[in-house]
């Protein structure tokens, strides 16, 4: 099946849009005006006027005589007047090579085809309301009449739609009608055959060649459609079932069950539970990126046995994109570790600066969810009504909100991801910082997650998905960390150092401490939160610097002004007075850029620099 | 899930349900469309079938004057003088009739009999094989038959592909030739253009409405190569959509 499926690409790469003009060119077919595309709108049936035995004509044996020998003598009749056509090599059609002598029938003397001649059969044939413009002998080929291969008059008449009554040279047949019509379907029918070296046929060795990967293409699809099926991939979701699978985290610690119907692969069906497995080909099985390891027994596709070894598949590795729940039991996700849904219940929603509240919720659950620091949770915004301020700003901030006009708005279901800014030892509280998006200008919506986050009263419930763990100090550590963050971009390293300090309390006595820098970069005295708790934190442990930055302070700030980062320059010999440290950033992305910059300038190799940046 | 990642689902979903249902009609144009491209279309045509003999008119045999036929048959139509075999003959129409008379003696050919059709129809014809069986044909045509031209004397050579010479009874001349390869190319053709119940042509609704969804299936299946090719270790199609916050790793 893996041949099929690469040959089925690389002919779709080939014949692709070849195949797209062939569909195009045969829809044109379908539904072209067949007497158009024949060239036939202005064209004459003429019907023979002569009465033969009124005419005085010359005998067919005395003409014979007089020209070379004949294959048939036809009596004619051209213009209202009779001749002999004589023809002395005969073609199998009339428009393969012909040669003929036309004779006048009463006097027995040639007659060659001269344009005034050829115009008058024209006009015979032609019942248009254009004049005669030009005419032309041609030769073989002629781009309106592949086909001819005899030479012919070419007479042009002034209609719209530029008709060209083609008389054959030396029988005075009339070759044929062509138009814009004809010409439109000449080039549908050039698209489709391929004839793009104007051949007037098909079977040219380019058109053999797409042909036979066109082939290769069709049956590839065919076998990779009854493959699909075979392996029930052909669900209709009417008759789908519903199968309960059990779901383990890579650590083969549950997660719980969850059901699934039978309609969907396990890649898409997780999706419902907001379980996104990684996938670059979205469920192709190409890519390989959706593992998962279910019941050994289930059967491996084509795509498992590219992507896992034999060991591997006897694991129960598969591609979650390859599979159905039918014969699945349960399911281990390797990219998914403690990830799971819950029930947040709001306790205190409280503002730490104008524009960002700290936020602690209830996971309803009697296990303590265990995270590293820096981790994020997915919280699922529902559809609902919002409003661009708060209903709960204080007195005391009233004047920061005054600017933003009071827009309420409805917004539908989404998803915002916050990172953790720490759980709360004594009461399991999950603690979320976040910043109160304001819209940038009245045509767009203010941050429908923040608002909708810092608008919750207490007791009410969202839904998280989580802890997700992409940000976090790197396992066994010990080198100096170094933190740089600024407005709500504190909360993961909030996190982080709590976590170091907890690290220290709990190991007292052998090991020196891990120093540790935190460079949080705010507007004004107004905007910089939990500034009491980190100077008191800095007090307690010596070994945690504590730098503050202002951009726009006011009067009474002893503090460092700036950025949060050109403090760290300023401060770079304290921080590396113990080696090489470890620097992890979190905040807008100007930040983010303006500190890697500084950070590569000063030879901090790129592992040592971790960040979680948010827009 | 972002945009592309949505797109190419889309793009999966439907190629793969689509095709369930016109997949064998893409296998019907392609095997029949390289049926009719790798086919020689003179060779279909039959047109190796026939030697195309350039046998001429002696004069001398034409003492049968032109006048005294159209005293004889003054409605006389489409009037030739040409070969038929080793005779010279005038051929012409009477009405609906076809004739042909010696143009020596001057006297109505009758109609040929099966000596005369094969005699005639070996003279057409360029093979090597010897006659097998001869019919005549004045009513239902059989479909590779121009009805217009009955009746007419079938003359089936023993050659590869079955070859048949079609003989016109009333004029001698050669009015059809067909081998196994045209007629396969006929029913080729039918199944391109999707001809199922022989009645309608190429402007069938069935045709198009295979053409719309094959159309509509095609561009699903270009999107996916175009992601598979392209960007087939594209990272960025994991991103989450562009309004989700979160982007967190180690600096590049």
């Amino acid at each position: 099946m893996n041949m099929v499926r690469k040959l089925h690409k690389w002919a779709s790469v080939i014949v692709g849009i070849q195949f797209l003009i062939w569909l195009g060119s045969g829809m044109y077919f379908n539904f072209m005006d067949h007497t158009k595309a024949a060239g036939h709108t202005y064209k004459v049936h003429q019907h023979p006027s002569l009465a033969w035995n009124t005419l005085t004509l010359q005998e067919p044996a005395d003409v014979l005589r007089q020209y070379k020998p004949s294959t048939t003598l036809s009596l004619i009749e051209l213009a209202q007047k009779p001749y002999y056509l004589l023809n002395h090599q005969r073609g199998l059609y009339a428009n393969f090579v012909n040669k003929h002598s036309l004779v006048d029938a009463r006097t027995g003397l040639p007659v060659t085809l001269d344009v005034d001649f050829a115009k008058q059969l024209a006009s015979a044939s032609y019942n248009g309301p254009g004049e005669i413009v030009s005419a032309t002998l041609l030769q073989p080929p002629i781009s309106d009449l592949l086909k001819q291969k005899n030479p012919v008059w070419q007479v042009n008449f002034a209609d719209e739609i530029n008709t060209s009554v083609y008389v054959e040279a030396d029988s005075g047949r009339i070759a044929g009608h062509s138009d814009d019509d004809k010409r439109l379907a000449d080039f549908f029918l050039k698209l489709h055959f391929m004839d793009y070296a104007n051949e007037g046929s098909f079977n040219s060795a380019l058109m053999m060649v797409f042909a036979f990967i066109a082939l290769w293409l069709s049956g590839t699809g065919l076998v990779w459609t009854i493959d699909l099926a075979l392996r029930g991939q052909y669900k209709i979701k009417l008759f789908a079932r519903k199968t309960t699978v059990k779901l383990f985290d890579r650590n083969q610690k549950s997660l719980g069950q969850v059901a699934f119907s039978n309609h969907k692969n396990l890649l898409d069906g997780l999706v419902e539970h907001n379980i996104i497995l990684p996938s670059t080909c979205g469920g192709g099985g190409t890519c390989g990126r959706c593992r998962i390891m279910i019941n050994q027994n289930v059967k491996s596709t084509a795509a498992d046995l590219q992507h896992f070894s034999a060991f591997e598949l006897e694991q129960g590795y598969r591609l979650a994109c390859q599979h159905f729940s039918d014969d699945v039991e349960h399911m281990t996700l390797m990219d998914i570790t403690d990830a799971k849904k819950y029930q947040l219940e709001l306790v205190s929603s409280k503002f730490l600066s104008p524009f960002i509240k700290e936020l602690r919720f209830t996971t309803q659950s009697k296990i303590p969810m265990r995270y590293k620091a820096g981790a994020f949770m997915r919280f699922f915004i529902p559809e609902a009504s919002g409003c661009s301020v708060p209903l709960d700003v204080p007195e005391l901030l009233q004047q920061d909100w005054q600017h933003i006009d009071r827009l309420n708005y409805q917004h539908g279901a989404c998803s915002r991801s916050y990172s953790l800014a720490g759980i709360d030892d004594t009461t399991n509280e999950l603690v979320f910082v976040i910043k109160l998006q304001s819209a940038k200008n009245p045509s767009v919506l203010p941050g429908i997650g923040s608002n909708y986050l810092g608008n919750l009263r207490i007791g009410d419930r969202v839904e998280a998905l989580g802890p997700f763990e992409e940000f976090y100090a790197s396992p066994g550590s010990d080198k100096t960390m170094v933190l740089v963050g600024a407005g709500s971009g504190m909360a993961p390293l909030k996190a982080l150092i709590e976590e170091q300090l907890a690290l220290h309390r709990n190991n007292k006595g052998d090991k020196p401490p891990r120093p540790l820098h935190f460079f949080y970069g705010a507007r004004n005295e107004n905007d910089v939160i939990y500034v009491d708790y980190f100077y008191e934190l800095a007090k307690q442990y010596p070994h945690f610097h504590y730098y503050p930055v202002l951009s726009r302070p006011d009067k009474g700030w002893l503090g460092a002004t700036g950025y949060a980062q050109h403090v760290l320059a300023l401060n770079w010999q304290n921080v590396v007075e113990q080696g090489e440290p470890e620097f992890y950033l979190c905040g807008p992305k100007g930040l983010m850029d303006d500190t890697i910059r500084l950070l590569r300038d000063k030879g901090v190799p790129e592992s040592n620099i971790a960040f979680d940046e948010f827009s | 899930m972002n945009k592309s990642m949505r797109l190419l689902k889309i793009s999966r979903k439907y190629h793969k349900w689509l095709m369930a249902f016109i997949g064998l009609q893409f296998m019907v144009w392609s095997v029949t469309g390289a049926y009719m491209v790798f086919f020689d279309i003179d060779y279909i045509h039959g047109d190796t079938l026939v030697n195309n003999e350039q046998d001429k008119i002696d004069p001398q045999q034409v003492t049968y004057s032109l006048q005294s036929l159209l005293q004889h048959y003054p409605q006389a139509k489409a009037i030739s003088l040409g070969r038929y075999l080793d005779k010279v003959v005038y051929r012409f129409t009477l009405e609906e009739q076809k004739l042909a008379i010696d143009a020596n003696s001057g006297k109505v050919m009758p109609p040929l009999d099966q000596a005369q059709a094969e005699k005639a129809a070996r003279f057409y014809y360029s093979g090597a094989g010897t006659v097998e069986s001869a019919e005549l044909i004045s009513e239902n045509a059989p479909f590779e038959l121009n009805p217009a031209v009955m009746p007419a004397w079938r003359v089936n050579f023993s050659d590869f592909g079955a070859p048949a010479i079609y003989v016109s009874a009333e004029t001698g001349l050669l009015v059809g030739k067909r081998h196994s390869f045209w007629r396969l190319f006929d029913w080729m053709f039918r199944f391109h253009v999707m001809d199922y119940d022989d009645g309608a042509d190429i402007d069938n609704s069935l045709l198009f409405w295979f053409t719309m969804l094959g159309i509509f299936a095609s561009v699903l299946g270009l999107v996916l190569a175009y992601f598979r090719v392209f960007r087939k270790a594209d990272e960025a199609l994991l991103a989450p959509d562009s309004n989700d916050s979160h982007v967190a790793g180690v600096a590049r």
